[in-house]
């Protein structure tokens, strides 16, 4: 299964297993949003 | 001598000498410098738009490079327009600031008059704005990004939905770490579309 799409500046390009795992660090760190 | 029509400024005579060209020039161009300064408020003043970003298709995460610098102090960060692939809080994190971001809402349910609030203590980024299937907004202000000061963040929410809530945002962050950069995070899902615009305020 492929990584989601990371963009830096104008690259929209995979996230490399590296950037993913950050990716998942951050976001399992996120508090439930408010209302939606 | 000649002289300009509206700020008088020096200009050499049809008869002056050629030889005496280039100090006429620089008169002329330091007269010029020192009036448009005058007339702005300094080099680099008001808010001036630094760098503008178009979000790619189906992005989980997005960084801005370049976005701040010592030429400014205070910043305000704008993502308008495009879609998001479900309800979503968007995250800033400051590009070499990992932890220490302290944010709080206040803010309340559309269809209740009841005041809320939610905060977080020391999490990795700040929430600054929303994603919705409808439209993408945030409009932050941030303060020392890359002054070697602590942080300062203002903004707020809105859901876009009969459901949902709306409310203001503040922040912090006491790292003195000099940021240059920044990544906007959707807490779940993708981003589409839409333009991110970074503006500085002018210091001087």
């Amino acid at each position: 299964m492929a990584n989601p799409n990371i963009q830096i500046d104008d690259e929209v390009r995979e996230m490399t297993d590296e950037e993913f795992a950050a990716y998942q660090e951050l976001v399992a760190n996120f508090p439930t949003p408010i209302g939606g | 001598m000649a002289t300009t029509t509206n700020y008088s400024w020096s200009t050499p005579d049809n008869t002056a000498y050629v030889k005496d060209g280039a100090s006429a020039i620089r008169t002329l161009g330091s007269s010029v410098d020192t009036t448009l300064f005058t007339a702005l408020g300094g080099a680099y003043p008001g808010l001036r738009l630094i760098k503008k970003q178009t979000i790619g298709t189906g992005v989980s995460s997005v960084s801005v490079t370049s976005a701040f610098s010592a030429t400014y102090e205070n910043y305000q960060i704008i993502v308008s327009g495009g879609v998001a692939s479900g309800y979503s809080d968007i995250n800033i994190q400051l590009t070499g600031i990992t932890t220490g971001y302290y944010w709080a809402a206040r803010y309340s349910s559309y269809g209740s008059t009841t005041p809320q609030a939610s905060s977080t203590l020391n999490t990795s980024s700040f929430f600054v704005g929303s994603g919705t299937p409808d439209t993408n907004h945030v409009n932050c202000y941030i303060q020392n990004p890359y002054a070697t000061k602590a942080k300062k963040m203002t903004a707020n929410f809105d859901n876009l939905l009969a459901g949902g809530a709306s409310g203001e945002l503040q922040g912090f962050n006491l790292s003195t770490t000099s940021a240059t950069a920044f990544t906007i995070t959707p807490s779940a899902g993708t981003l589409t579309g839409g333009t991110i615009y970074v503006y500085g305020y002018g210091i001087s």
